[in-house]
């Protein structure tokens, strides 16, 4: 088994046996081939997404971990928010230039539900429109600028 | 941003559980040593100076991923190929992790100080404008003080030198030093020669 399917297999095992707050793991959270993960987050208590539920889908490439997960919301329930766009990509600095291999799918889970946490209005970011018609299917082929790091 | 830098740590809440004791004890202990990237226990370890433990192969994959930005993959402190520290423990396999390619940095001893190499002492007396000259070519003074450093330590009058790396009119390291000012002088003439005709 190469690395990166031994990584993923363990970030599987420990994700399923002791998931954290906010995070659930159904039975088929990974495909057979582990390359691509559909995770359900739970927004957090007291905030504007208070138990509300979205799925975020994972994709590896066979970089994983050296390079970071493709990471988007998909399905009916696309969160409004200032980093989330309409069609579910998000710009988070962890998911492009901050990424290391320390992280794992759990670590971006928990950023994910902190960042729709700190969300004062819920509200997609201004050039949703534009940036949905122009954008690549891929996240990660987007120069994300990060100009606000505290929302 | 606050998320960026959580690590949630499995390890640490397996021990608050408390749980029934050898099971989880032995897990918590073998996940000390697990590698920050691939997460096995580490092979061929090394460990940064900020303290974090890595599989030498694991490691030296990441930082050539990002030549221009060499951060600790878990606390983003600057880091260095050269400067991780190799932990050898007892047993392991019997391989020499030197073998691989690149081969992982030897643990480093240092002895204890002698007298060591001089320091470089600015101009006293008559050395004075030679040296005022000599900054701009830094490097190159002492690189040739090096080689010359048994050789010619007296000038060619005769007078014994009081500092072994202080240019001596006449001496070799003095001609070279000379050559290599004129050198550059030279170059300077080109360059305003060159902006000149523009
Ligand atoms: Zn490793
Ligand atoms: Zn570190």
């Amino acid at each position: 088994m190469d690395s990166c399917s031994r990584r993923l297999m363990k970030e599987l095992q420990q994700l399923s046996t002791e998931p954290p707050t906010g995070i659930i793991c159904s039975r088929d959270i990974a495909s057979d081939d582990l390359k691509q993960w559909r995770v359900e987050v739970v927004g957090a208590p007291g905030t504007l997404y208070e138990g509300e539920r979205f799925t975020l889908q994972f994709r590896f490439s066979p970089q994983y971990p050296f390079s970071s997960p493709e990471v988007m919301f998909v399905g009916q329930n696309i969160p409004a928010h200032p980093h989330v766009y309409s069609n579910g990509h998000i710009c988070l600095s962890i998911l492009a230039d901050d990424w290391t291999p320390a992280l794992s799918v759990q670590s971006v889970c928990l950023s994910i539900i902190s960042m729709l946490s700190s969300a004062k209005e819920k509200k997609h970011p201004i050039d949703d429109a534009i940036y949905v018609r122009t954008c690549n299917k891929n996240p990660n082929k987007t120069r994300w600028w990060f100009h606000d790091d505290t929302v | 941003m606050g998320p960026n830098t959580q690590m949630p740590q499995s390890s640490s809440s397996s021990n608050a559980q408390g749980g029934d004791g050898n099971g989880d004890e032995r897990k918590d202990d073998n996940s000390r040593f697990e590698c920050n990237i691939c997460l096995d226990t580490a092979r061929d370890a090394v460990v940064s100076l900020c303290g974090h433990l890595f599989c030498w192969p694991c490691l030296v994959q990441w930082l050539d991923t990002r030549p221009n930005r060499q951060l600790c993959p878990v606390c983003k402190s600057a880091i260095d190929k050269d400067k991780v520290i190799p932990i050898y423990g007892r047993g392991g396999d019997n391989k020499d992790p030197r073998e691989k390619i690149p081969p992982r940095p030897q643990g480093q001893r240092s002895e204890a100080s002698s007298g060591g190499f001089p320091g470089f002492q600015w101009g006293d007396g008559n050395g004075n404008v030679q040296f005022s000259l000599g900054i701009g070519i830094f490097p190159f003074t002492m690189f040739s003080s090096l080689f010359t450093f048994g050789g010619e330590r007296q000038g060619p009058d005769g007078q014994p030198q009081v500092d072994p790396n202080s240019a001596q009119p006449g001496s070799r390291q003095h001609q070279e030093e000379q050559f290599l000012s004129n050198t550059f002088m030279a170059i300077g003439f080109l360059f305003l020669f060159w902006l000149l005709t523009l």
